[in-house]
């Protein structure tokens, strides 16, 4: 192969977009010839500073976004700054509102007006495990029996607490310590929205020896369909990099995971200490892995462990 | 398609309102990211995704399962982006600090930072390569940089690009050619 039709492929095969074929006659051609092997060198570093460049989303965009949306949708106006209204004008408006319709509608609101006093009582009688704001909450009575709350924002504070918005209008803050915050971060890193995953998988990290912590990060690592969060739990997960079920969930992240970016911090991780039982798995690497960069860092590894690259 | 995807889409066609914000949400974060990362303005980005999950929202009753999701709604977003990134083409501009609701923020905030605390060779190596990647993106066809776009920073496959742009795989793939080229071309003696 010339290297003039190298030249033309090194974006591709640097993207792994290249046939099996030419990947080998690319590889065979930069072994050989340095003006070739430094043009790649080259479109490397120039992803690199691509890389660095990834635009900044401010954090309340996202939600604003989706609140602009679900307005026009309704039919209504662009998304408005929001009074917070106080519990007994939300009463006095449920109020208002089942009154207004009670012809027709005289069991459902009887139903209504039966959680209202169902949900006031609880609210006025009961224990606080945080402190809360907004409306007032019982966050105990919130967190126990069946109900899920809905996260909607997780947002570490610079004292070391935590500050949580879930359901429609809570907010509870606390330490991780606390078995209502540490319940809802749990909650939050299985929400919907990848932006409350990745806060909720982030706060893990200062007590990832927490089992269940341990857990729920393996699970977003292995199956959080978002890139960011699965990133974020590689990161938390840096601590148990010696566990054995971390290192099994690296190999499986290694073989699988879609992204490049996450095999290569996924081999980061499992190699930060040597281990003649990740061989076999790096050499599976090898094997099946279509990405450069992360071959060629995989066999930099085995070829510093002394290891056979070519046992395939 | 994920057997919830199809399950939420087929609910939102059937007009069940917190299926397709689920279906948005399952979606919007990355739509959001790839028009900031094109148009680097959080007011243009806003734009893109609001009118980009109106029109799926008015045409999500047409969608007839014959692709992914995920390459429906990107032909609608990358359509989007194109006409507004042609309608910069002709105005030439691009603005390089935007304001947003926290403040202006620099596009090329992790170089400010890193510049900050390096020396000031280093400062001014960085300041001078911030200068270069933007030139090297504004002499990119609109077409050109949404291939660059979403093959290096959403990662998505040429094959599906193309299928996204209405084209072929092989013209994904020469597009791609160029845009790196003209890049190396600009940023070359640089890095």
């Amino acid at each position: 192969m010339s290297c003039d039709s190298v030249s033309k492929l090194i974006p591709l095969y640097f993207y792994g977009e290249v046939t099996p074929e030419e990947e080998d006659q690319v590889d065979q051609h930069v072994h050989e010839c340095a003006a070739c092997a430094a043009e790649l060198e080259q479109q490397r570093a120039m992803a690199a500073a691509f890389d660095r460049r990834q635009a900044v989303i401010p954090p309340a965009l996202l939600e604003e976004c989706r609140e602009d949306l679900m307005a026009a949708i309704a039919g209504g106006a662009p998304r408005q700054v929001k009074a917070v209204k106080g519990p007994w004008k939300l009463f006095l408006e449920a109020m208002s509102d089942t009154v207004a319709g009670f012809g027709r509608m005289r069991q459902p609101v009887g139903a209504v007006l039966l959680v209202l006093v169902g949900f006031l009582a609880a609210r006025f009688t009961g224990v606080s495990g945080g402190s809360v704001s907004g409306v007032a909450t019982n966050n105990a009575a919130m967190l126990s029996g069946s109900h899920i709350p809905v996260v909607r924002e997780v947002k570490a504070e610079g004292d070391g607490t935590v500050r949580i918005q879930f359901d429609r209008r809570e907010e509870v803050s606390g330490r991780l310590e606390d078995r209502n915050i540490r319940d809802l971060i749990l909650a939050g890193s299985r929400e919907g929205d990848p932006a409350v995953r990745v806060e909720s998988v982030s706060l893990m990290k200062s007590h990832v020896d927490s089992s269940e912590f341990l857990d729920s990060l393996l699970n977003a690592l292995t199956q959080d369909p978002n890139d960011g969060v699965r990133l974020k739990a590689l990161d938390a997960l840096k601590p148990m990099s010696g566990d054995s079920r971390v290192i099994k969930a690296l190999s499986q992240v290694l073989l699988a995971d879609t992204n490049p970016a996450v095999r290569m911090q996924a081999i980061d991780l499992m190699v930060t200490r040597h281990d003649d039982s990740l061989v076999g798995v790096l050499e599976n690497v090898m094997q099946r892995e279509d990405n450069s960069g992360v071959r060629s860092k995989a066999s930099k590894i085995l070829k510093d462990w002394n290891a056979s690259i070519g046992t395939f | 398609m994920s057997p919830q995807v199809d399950t939420l889409i087929r609910a939102a066609q059937r007009g069940d309102q917190d299926a397709f914000e689920q279906l948005v949400r399952t979606y919007d974060q990355s739509v959001l990211r790839l028009a900031m990362n094109l148009l680097r303005s959080p007011e243009d980005a806003r734009d893109v995704y609001q009118e980009a999950f109106l029109r799926v929202y008015r045409n999500l009753h047409s969608f007839r399962f014959d692709c992914s999701f995920h390459t429906w709604l990107y032909r609608i977003v990358t359509n989007i982006c194109l006409d507004q990134l042609r309608k910069r083409k002709v105005r030439k501009e691009e603005t390089a600090v935007v304001e947003t609701s926290e403040g202006p923020i620099d596009r090329m905030e992790s170089y400010e930072e890193e510049a900050a605390e390096a020396n000031p060779e280093r400062s001014m190596w960085n300041r001078e390569l911030k200068q270069r990647i933007e030139s090297a993106l504004v002499g990119l066809t609109p077409r050109e940089r949404m291939v660059f776009e979403l093959r290096h920073y959403q990662g998505l496959r040429l094959r599906n690009i193309g299928e996204m742009l209405g084209t072929t795989e092989e013209a994904a793939k020469n597009c791609l050619f160029r845009a790196t080229q003209k890049m190396r071309g600009v940023l070359g003696d640089f890095i």
